[in-house]
């Protein structure tokens, strides 16, 4: 005799999901309902407006570093987003170019076969790992470029040239001036790229084919320097430089860049690279020992077998946590209001908030930038990752 | 011929290379030209940077000094750690009042004393120890920082945390002389020697009904002073906000991870989205979201604290990043263990855990505690929307007028102090990792 499958209503499993979804789905409704309800509420006691109106508005202040220019009374809130949002993506772009070199860099030495050096990479990823990274913003901030000397004795970095100086209101740097014909210099550069593009798929088609190597190291460089160079040369070098001068108590001309971009550059760069450097050392310590001793039996220089054999295995495993290393780079990127950064926390949640009000509006376009940028780099990560995948076997 | 030697031959001691220093200096950091080069250079730098830190840290500082001109005509080029001495008991305690002081050590004492146990390796029941710890502790400690009028429910609260405090720390102190449980000890006292598991049980809970009473009617008769949560502040403040994070981040965590496996769309669909949302974006606009619109979002009439808003988004935020460490450790658990839970006739709450979540968390103890000294380190945070934590008070020392311009020191000591519990925090997890290995790993 069969058994008979009995129908329990309270034991079955997809009544049981059903009603505990129901659940779940009634307390958030019954809570998202009672926050918008009290909002609206709130916002009607207090007199407060809505909407999205106010980005139009000319704003009363203005930033005190921008990429696009702008004036106090004329610039819109909605410019001034803009301003904020290139600000955070310009300082955090620097330090992860800047962090991922350094990184690179201290997770080379961390694997030194020199003991000492090793040590000292260690001691250095301990001490900034472990430190809050407000405190060493702060500490570079207020602890090193506030300390710097004033506008007359300015440290000259380019050795007596004075064209790139350092004081206490910030890095001055000369600022090119592009000339008449400088498009011709932009031509051949890039006809330069293209032709080594070309010569280099041609050298390892040829390598496949016959096994002959080509000095392609030599050759690519040769093209990019020469080519462009040449050009630049016959048409009268068309590039001028804008240096910064002395002028009463300030430096006019060039660019510069104040010391709390500075100090949030250097912070978040030494911070970050100390996460790099141990992202590639776990990566090059992920490739199985065999890869080495096989790559050195076949006769590959310890350069070779490292470009060839031992990066392009560790790159699968050192990409992804690099990626969300610079997501989170990009997030502390907003520690810059601790020290006056006009970053877009700054300019945006904490100033136009005090100015315009509109809490709610401001919020939500400051978390929703971040969200953007972040939803951006993990749609890139998943690309990466499928790309990586097809290639193993 | 053969020559036989009958007696062995006793081995050569290990050659001088692998046991004298000269030998491990020269494999180790003379092997090449260029490695010898870059052991000089490298000796350089830290005999220069050592040399500097030692000369300015602890060679010309002034340690003794009323204020800050004092310190400058003492030694100008050295640090100042007077200041750091004057202002010990406001970067440990911020302005609570100082008649009061015992309150918080008192409190942090008898955390002390509630968790020093689980590392006693000779008491029963941690895991009840552990858990009376979450839930019942944060009443006492909650009590003795704020004082003021109890209501009916801190009475109740507070009364079974002093019981179950004094439970705990008799049950331990058993433990450790004889290796025994305090409910194995209760009938013995009492004269009776066979007693069965239920009798035991009941003699256990009554003595602890008596207990409770009896604490009861003492803690009747008395209130603490009222301190308002504006006086808190410094390490005390961060300890206070991060300990509630990290306490309240495995729950959330896990209760979120288990809603992103979760088979059910609605409960996904929401851990997804909550999960996503704080991870994407950073602390301080959490932070700033909390103090703006929180109040926004409360029915009129209800006005939380600025303290009470920075820790709901301090937990929020923590349980989402620990929500993922959790996840991570959950996909490393074969499928094989869910269907052997399952086969055996356990539920899914009962599989998960005993099964799963022991082995997971386990898996993931350094993450575990790396997102704990993440979310200690970003509690310095709080100091830019106004608490005033141990950052705020380091800060307010340069502004103070005896101490006026001396920020360096406070920070390189706030610094250090970070340092020295992070790194604690982050051996003590490999310790753990290690000691509870079960040698599945590879």
């Amino acid at each position: 005799m069969k058994p008979k499958e009995k129908f329990d209503f309270f034991h079955d499993e997809r009544v049981r999901s059903v009603f505990y979804q129901a659940l779940i789905a009634a307390a958030v409704g019954w809570f998202v309902w009672s926050l918008v309800s009290n909002t609206a509420q709130n916002l009607e006691a207090r007199g407060m407006h809505t909407g999205f109106g106010f980005l139009n508005v000319a704003a009363g202040f203005d930033s005190s570093f921008k990429l696009i220019s702008n004036e106090a009374g004329v610039g819109t809130y909605g410019r001034i987003f803009f301003i904020g949002a290139l600000n955070t993506l310009y300082v955090s772009a620097l330090a992860i170019i800047l962090s991922t070199m350094l990184g690179f860099f201290i997770g080379v030495m961390r694997l030194s076969s020199n003991w000492l050096v090793s040590k000292v990479a260690l001691a250095y990823v301990e001490i900034f790992r472990n430190t809050p990274l407000l405190i060493q913003i702060i500490f570079w901030y207020i602890g090193v470029f506030s300390l710097l000397p004033r506008v007359k004795s300015s440290i000259d970095l380019s050795g007596g040239a004075e064209v790139l100086l350092l004081n206490n209101r910030g890095l001055y740097m000369p600022w090119p001036i592009p000339g008449d014909l400088l498009w011709l210099t932009g031509v051949a550069a890039s006809i330069a790229v293209i032709a080594v593009v070309a010569f280099r798929r041609w050298a390892k088609n040829r390598q496949d084919k016959t096994g002959q190597t080509y000095p392609t190291f030599i050759v690519s460089a040769a093209l990019l320097i020469l080519l462009p160079g040449v050009v630049y040369f016959m048409t009268g070098m068309p590039l001028d430089w804008d240096i910064p001068k002395l002028e009463g108590f300030n430096f006019v001309g060039g660019a510069s860049l104040p010391p709390s971009f500075m100090a949030l550059l250097f912070a978040l760069t030494i911070y970050h690279a100390s996460y790099t450097a141990e992202m590639v050392r776990a990566g090059i310590l992920s490739v199985n020992k065999g890869q080495h001793e096989a790559a050195k039996s076949l006769g590959l220089s310890n350069n070779r077998s490292m470009s060839l054999v031992i990066i392009p295995q560790a790159m699968p495993a050192i990409i992804p946590p690099m990626i969300s290393n610079c997501m989170t780079t990009i997030k502390n990127s907003s520690l810059a209001i601790a020290i006056g950064y006009p970053d877009l926390v700054s300019l945006f949640m904490q100033t136009s908030l005090n100015q315009a009000g509109y809490a709610i509006e401001l919020v939500c376009m400051t978390m929703a930038f971040y969200m953007v940028v972040s939803l951006i780099i993990s749609w890139l990560m998943n690309i990466y990752n499928k790309r990586v995948q097809l290639v193993e076997r | 011929m053969a020559i036989v030697k009958a007696v062995k031959t006793s081995a050569l001691p290990a050659p001088l290379s692998e046991t004298s220093v000269v030998g491990w200096m020269k494999k180790n950091l003379f092997n090449s030209v260029f490695n010898s080069l870059l052991t000089f250079v490298t000796l350089y730098i830290i005999f220069m940077v050592v040399k500097a830190v030692w000369v300015w840290g602890i060679a010309d500082a002034v340690w003794v000094a009323d204020n800050r001109r004092e310190c400058f005509s003492i030694n100008p080029d050295g640090a100042c750690w007077a200041g750091i001495f004057a202002w010990v008991d406001n970067i440990f305690y911020g302005r609570y009042p100082r008649e009061e002081l015992w309150r918080i050590n008192l409190g942090i004492f008898s955390l002390f004393i509630w968790l020093l146990p689980l590392w006693l390796p000779r008491v029963k029941a941690k895991i009840s120890i552990g858990l009376t710890a979450v839930f019942l502790y944060p009443f006492l400690a909650g009590y003795l920082f704020a004082g003021g009028d109890k209501g009916i429910f801190m009475q109740i609260m507070f009364t079974a945390a002093i019981v179950c405090l004094a439970a705990n720390t008799i049950h331990s102190i058993i433990g450790v002389l004889i290796g025994r449980s305090l409910p194995e000890f209760l009938p013995f006292l009492l004269g009776q020697k066979n007693v069965n598991e239920k009798n035991r049980r009941n003699i256990f809970l009554g003595v602890l009904a008596l207990g409770f009473i009896l604490v009861y009617v003492w803690q009747m008769n008395w209130n603490l002073e009222g301190v308002s949560w504006t006086k808190w502040g410094g390490l005390f403040l961060t300890f206070v906000v991060a300990g509630i994070g990290i306490a309240s981040a495995l729950p959330g965590g896990i209760i979120l991870a288990l809603g992103r496996r979760s088979e059910m769309p609605i409960a996904r669909a929401l851990s997804i989205s909550i999960i996503e949302l704080f991870r994407s974006v950073p602390l301080i606009t959490v932070l700033f979201m909390a103090t703006t619109m929180f109040p926004l979002f409360m029915p009129e009439g209800f006005v939380l604290n600025k303290l009470t808003q920075v820790i709901i988004a301090v937990c929020l935020f923590s349980a989402c990043y620990m929500a993922e460490t959790v996840r991570g450790g959950l996909q490393t658990i074969p499928r094989g263990q869910f269907e052997g839970g399952h086969t055996i006739g356990l539920g899914y709450w009962q599989t998960m855990g005993l099964i799963i979540m022991p082995q997971a968390l386990k898996n993931m103890i350094p993450n575990i505690v790396g997102n704990f000294i993440s979310l200690l380190k970003d509690t310095t945070l709080v100091s830019i929307i106004g608490l005033f934590d141990v950052l705020n008070m380091l800060r307010a020392i340069g502004k103070d007028r005896t101490w006026l311009g001396l920020h360096i020191e406070p920070l390189v000591f706030g610094a250090m102090m970070f340092f020295l519990i992070c790194f604690a925090m982050s051996k003590y997890s490999r310790h753990l990792e290690v000691k509870l290995s079960t040698g599945h790993k590879h």
